[in-house]
């Protein structure tokens, strides 16, 4: 009942337009007054400044910052370019290289909605061009820039990881294999539709252009691979891998391609700071709720509460997997994830299902919600860049979901999908 | 004369954003060079959380300012005026109200940790720490303050702003 009364005020205030992390402060002040009265108000302050000296979320800063860094010295570009040399021989070739070059800059960002403004911007109007019709070039732009959030670095593992309490690096290395088969998935899809109307081919494969771009690229995607590896062997943690990722992006920027101007750079810094003290008022004003569901041990009744209709597995993963794909629809994942993870990670764990594969079942479902509307941001994006209908585009992505969703289910049901690699390097 | 304001406040909270998003980037990048040499630096991951605190709330006022902060206009927006501005005036009370409790609180703290240092810097009280809480809420509501006139004329002529664009490179 009290959950109930808890997040009917929350749903109540925010529909009235009350920024969430305001909302969630708001009502989690009236129960701390209510339960421990108006003495107990100077913990706000202490709880609001503690729940956003967060360590670990230091990475969510120093990633976006790197990002847009690397995409301000011009890496775009040379990934796109690299990606045609590679791919841009298959029928369908600019949408290959679409996704192929969205796997490449997942190394880099952790972000869908950067991936997109980043690549969606120099090939959907390449795609119009070369005749392929506006909703397709949308529709897989928008659904390959999921694979930011699946493959590692990404934003909503590193939140997941922290409000979870499990390795960041293991929800990293746990997304790969997904975010190849994703890719991978994505392409099939992307060439059935090629196939079907006769989309042109890009360039010829040859060795030596294959190489001359690799060169190119090189310093944009081998950097990057450098310091993940330096995460995943734990010679870094996330956040001093995030922090050199940063440095790594300013020599590319500065002395490698030399494109980088201030002018960028104080932009990135700017919506990067913007960006991270959005989602870290949310992670602040939710510690303070937090504090009062643990004293009242709500997540723990509601585990109980469900427990007592089912303990099998694979329901409760059923169960969860509509609930966060139905929260995607609404809900930005970020705040889906400091919302929602606290209260249903105990009936996760209760059933058995281990932390970092319900992680990487959360990020999966949340990057799928990116993709649903009303409220889908990534796609948003690529409709925007592509003058598109959101509705039109929809029709045509519902495939490549469809793929998406596939893989979901894959990584839900065969765990050792995404687990198999963590289970061998670090268990 | 509102405009200049808002205008020379947005440039004094993106400076600050922008020193903290670098303090914080060179903060780590030496704490790890450092840890690399062999020498490991005592108060590196404290200062480095205290960093993030300061960004998340210098950096929740300019968001208030280009509101940005994730929210839900949708429902409103689809309401009539006569429903529609009373619900915006009660959302905007609440945002000030929360924030003018959180500076209050926020003093009364500072007072209470006078004699508080921090754990790897014994000579740095907690109180200008823990300062970042009443300033940032003061900063919260002068940047709602600035966003007023302009919230309430959109609520009248019924194009409440989308407050999530800029957010959602988190995503």
């Amino acid at each position: 009942m009290t959950i109930l009364l808890l997040f009917g005020c929350v749903l109540a205030l925010v529909l009235i337009n009350v920024p969430i992390a305001v909302a969630l402060g708001v009502v989690a002040v009236v129960a701390i007054v209510v339960s421990h009265g108006v003495d107990s108000l100077p913990n706000v302050a202490l709880t609001m400044f503690n729940g956003a000296t967060n360590f670990p979320l230091l990475a969510i800063p120093l990633f976006i910052l790197a990002g847009a860094i690397m995409n301000a010295s011009g890496i775009s570009r040379r990934l796109i370019a690299f990606a045609s040399a590679v791919l841009g021989f298959i029928r369908g070739g600019l949408a290959m290289v679409s996704i192929g070059s969205s796997m490449f800059f997942a190394e880099i960002s952790g972000s869908a909605v950067a991936d997109v403004a980043a690549l969606g911007s120099i090939l959907i109007p390449a795609m119009k061009k070369k005749g392929y019709p506006k909703a397709f070039a949308a529709a897989v732009m928008s659904s390959a820039a999921t694979l930011a959030v699946i493959i590692p670095p990404s934003i909503p593992m590193i939140l997941y990881a922290v409000m979870a309490d499990v390795s960041v690096v293991q929800m990293f290395v746990a997304g790969i294999v997904p975010g190849i088969l994703g890719g991978l998935g994505l392409m099939g899809m992307a060439y059935w539709f090629a196939r079907r109307h006769h989309y042109p081919i890009e360039e010829v494969f040859r060795l030596a252009r294959v190489w001359a771009t690799f060169k190119d690229a090189s310093w944009a995607f081998m950097l990057p691979l450098i310091i993940l590896g330096s995460i995943f062997t734990g010679i870094v943690t996330a956040t001093e891998g995030a922090a050199l990722a940063v440095v790594a992006a300013l020599f590319i920027g500065l002395v490698v391609y030399r494109e980088l101007d201030w002018k960028h750079l104080k932009e990135a810094m700017i919506e990067g700071g913007v960006q991270t003290a959005v989602v870290m008022l949310l992670v602040a004003t939710s510690s303070l709720l937090g504090v009062y569901l643990t004293e009242v041990q709500l997540p723990q009744q509601l585990a109980a509460s469900v427990s007592d209709y089912t303990s099998n597995k694979y329901v409760v993963l059923l169960l969860l997997n509509i609930l966060f794909l139905m929260l995607g629809m609404f809900l930005h994942s970020a705040a889906a994830i400091i919302l929602v993870v606290p209260v249903v990670l105990p009936l996760a764990l209760s059933v058995g299902i281990d932390p970092v594969h319900f992680g990487l079942i959360v990020t999966i479902n949340l990057g799928i919600g990116q993709q649903t509307p009303p409220v889908a941001s990534v796609l948003m994006v690529a409709c925007t860049i592509a003058k598109a209908d959101i509705w039109e585009v929809t029709k045509t992505n519902i495939y490549f979901i469809g793929v998406l969703l596939a893989v979901l289910l894959m990584v839900t049901y065969v765990p050792i999908t995404g687990m198999g690699l963590v289970e061998y390097f670090y268990r | 004369m509102l405009m200049r304001l808002r205008t020379w406040f947005e440039r004094l909270l993106e400076v600050i954003v922008m020193v903290l998003m670098i303090a914080l980037a060179a903060e780590v990048t030496i704490g790890v060079i450092y840890r690399t040499m062999g020498i490991s630096l005592a108060w590196y991951d404290e200062i480095a959380s205290i960093l993030l605190a300061w960004l998340t709330y210098y950096g929740a006022a300019l968001a208030a300012l280009k509101r940005a902060h994730i929210g839900v206009p949708g429902l409103v927006q689809a309401l009539p005026r006569r429903l529609r501005l009373p619900l915006v005036l009660v959302a905007e009370g609440l945002v000030f109200g929360f924030f003018l409790l959180l500076a209050w609180v926020g003093l009364e703290v500072m007072d209470m940790l006078a004699t508080d240092f921090l754990i790897s810097l014994p000579d740095v009280s907690s109180k200008y720490t823990q300062s970042v809480i009443p300033i940032g809420a003061v900063l919260f509501i002068i940047a709602q303050a600035l966003n007023l006139p302009e919230t309430l004329r959109a609520a009248k002529a019924g194009h409440i702003k989308h407050q999530a664009e800029a957010v959602e490179v988190s995503q």
